[in-house]
Order: C-alpha cells, then sequence, then structure tokens
C-alpha cells in the first residue's frame, strides 16, 4: 500500500514536470484540476465534526461543530495555522466541558 | 550545497522562506504520526509513509481507510484523487524549470508540496529574471522535507502516549481548516467545497467510496459553478 502510494504520487509530481515541455494540459482538465484542493479538503474536514470515530450514523457533535466553525473565522482572519490549530484546541475544550 | 555566490544566496533566500512555514507544517506532521501508530501501523511503516509518500492529505486519508478496513485499490484510488492536484503544481513549474536535467527535475517532483509550490510562484513573481530558481525551490523544499520526517517521528513515538479523552484527533480537522479557508478565493471555489463537504457526510457508500465520490462531486460543482459565472 505505501509503496503503491508513494509510486502513484511520484508520477503525478514528476510526470508534468518532465512531459510538459512538449505537451500542453486540455483546458477543462486544468480548470477542473482547479477544484480539488478545495473539494478534498473539504471531504476530509467535514466528517469527523459528525461522526464519533468509527460510528456509522451520523451523530452530530454541537462541540465539534461549533469550535470548526470558530476555527473557520479565525483562520479566515489570521491565515495562521498556528492560531486556528491552538485556538480550536482551546475552543473545543471549552465547550466540551461546558456542554458535558 | 551550492557553490557559486548567486546560487548559495538563492538556497539561503529558500531556507529563509520556509521558516515561518514550519509553524504549519510541524503540527501536520506530527498528527500525520501520530494517526499512523494509531491506525495499526508498525513504527517502521510509519516512517516508511513519511518518506516514500511524503504527502500529508493523502498519507492521512490513506491511514483513515486503512484503519477502516478499506480495500487496496479504494485506498489507492483516494490517494490518488488527493493528489492529482500535484499534476496542476508540475505543469505551472514546468514553465520554469522544463530545462533543468532529469535529475534535477527528479529531486523537484519528490520534494514538491502546497506549500513548496506557493511560495516558489510568489518568488518568481517577485524576481522574474532571477536565474537560480531552482536553488530557492531546494533550499526551500528541502528544509520542508527535513521539518516533515522530525515532526512525524515525533508524532509516532507520542502519538500512543496522548489518551482518546483529550481529542487531540481534532488536529486533523483543524489544520486542514486553515489550509482550507485562505484558498477560498472566489465564490465557486466557496461551492465546491462546500459541496465536497457536505457529500462527504450524506453519503454512505460501501467501501469507504465517499471522499473519492465527494471530491469528485466538489469538482463537478466548481466547474458549474465557474460556467454560471462564479470565477469570481
Amino acid at each position: 500500500m505505501i509503496i503503491g502510494i508513494g509510486v502513484i504520487t511520484f508520477v503525478l509530481r514528476f510526470a508534468p514536470l518532465a512531459l510538459l515541455a512538449r505537451l500542453e494540459l486540455a483546458g477543462w482538465l486544468q480548470q477542473g484540476l482547479r477544484y480539488v484542493p478545495a473539494a478534498v479538503m473539504a471531504a476530509i474536514i467535514a466528517p469527523p465534526l459528525f461522526f464519533a470515530v468509527g460510528a456509522p450514523n451520523i451523530v452530530p457533535d454541537p462541540p465539534r461543530m461549533a469550535a470548526a466553525t470558530l476555527a473557520a473565522l479565525i483562520a479566515w482572519r489570521t491565515r495562521s495555522t498556528l492560531l486556528t490549530v491552538v485556538l480550536g484546541m482551546l475552543a473545543l475544550w471549552a465547550l466540551q466541558a461546558l456542554l458535558g | 550545497m551550492p557553490q557559486v555566490p548567486g546560487e548559495r544566496a538563492e538556497f539561503i533566500d529558500g531556507l529563509r522562506a520556509f521558516l515561518p512555514m514550519s509553524m504549519s507544517i510541524l503540527p501536520f506532521g506530527l498528527v500525520c504520526g501520530a494517526a499512523a501508530s494509531n491506525a495499526g501501523l508498525t513504527t517502521g511503516q510509519s516512517l516508511a509513509m513519511s518518506w516514500v509518500i511524503f504527502a500529508g492529505s493523502a498519507q492521512i486519508a490513506s491511514t483513515q481507510l486503512f484503519a477502516g478496513g478499506a480495500p487496496l485499490l479504494v485506498i489507492l484510488a483516494t490517494a490518488t484523487i488527493i493528489n492529482l492536484r500535484f499534476l496542476m503544481y508540475g505543469a505551472s513549474l514546468s514553465q520554469h524549470f522544463g530545462g533543468l536535467s532529469r535529475r534535477w527535475q527528479a529531486a523537484i517532483a519528490y520534494l514538491l508540496t502546497d506549500q513548496a509550490f506557493a511560495l516558489t510562484v510568489v518568488r518568481r513573481s517577485a524576481r522574474p529574471e532571477q536565474p537560480h530558481l531552482h536553488w530557492f525551490y531546494l533550499g526551500l523544499a528541502g528544509a520542508t522535507w527535513v521539518c516533515w520526517q522530525l515532526a512525524t517521528i515525533a508524532g509516532i513515538l507520542l502519538g500512543s502516549l496522548v489518551p482518546p479523552s483529550w481529542s487531540l484527533d481534532f488536529i486533523v480537522p483543524l489544520t486542514f481548516i486553515a489550509m482550507l479557508v485562505p484558498l477560498l478565493a472566489t465564490r465557486a471555489l466557496v461551492f465546491a467545497a462546500a459541496t465536497g463537504g457536505s457529500a462527504a457526510v450524506l453519503l454512505a457508500l460501501p467501501l469507504q467510496l465517499n471522499l473519492i465520490a465527494a471530491a469528485l462531486l466538489g469538482v463537478a460543482a466548481g466547474m458549474a459553478a465557474e460556467k454560471l459565472g462564479g470565477g469570481r
């Protein structure tokens, strides 16, 4: 598994760099690739806000959702990863203590 | 180390550009290492992930899928989708690095990350005439690599010591929030993210295909929104 992912990742990184001096990516492909990071990151963020780890059913977790919303605001205002992570974590602990 | 003074100056500027970034790479690497060891990978396997794959988002997603018992093909397909963005980065960097030797290109490709790409593009637009951009890249991306390896090792060692009641797994979505929010520069991008996020929660697909489906739906939504005039 690790080697497989490693090979795929390297090919994706190397191919355009080595070949694109001669080849041009199709326009629709370039357009679509612009949306991959945003779509993927959102898809990774969202589920742990709703599911307890390993649970199959949608169980909203209010402290996590509130802390994540606050963290998004902090990220938007400060653009700082460190502040987002530290304040988001503190917010989660405070909310968990308050809401039980 | 480079010998020519201009190359050395560029290399050192690359190292300098890395410093503020270490603030985002350190916590993310810690989380990646901890997630790998908590998912049941051996210490050797967890270490190998960081130097063989060297891509945080794909490492996190594949460890989570592995822990959830997803089939190998689904894990590989998910990692491919997540790393498709490197095609875009490589295409953009080939304008600057297309004329270098194959050895340089292989090194640049292996070290390619979101952060190295973004800062190199910024550097190029600030100094369009500078001929040693690849040395700047090597300083920046090389320092990133070292920092990533140290952070994941620390995560592997410390991860199992922290009790689950501390909810430290929440650092994963937090680091992604910090990376995602600054990306949302247009309405089409916001729409792509909103669609991807909702789909990942609402879809209940077998074999943990959720992430792939959600990512593809998000991309389609972003492209559709751009067609309808949301590209600004």
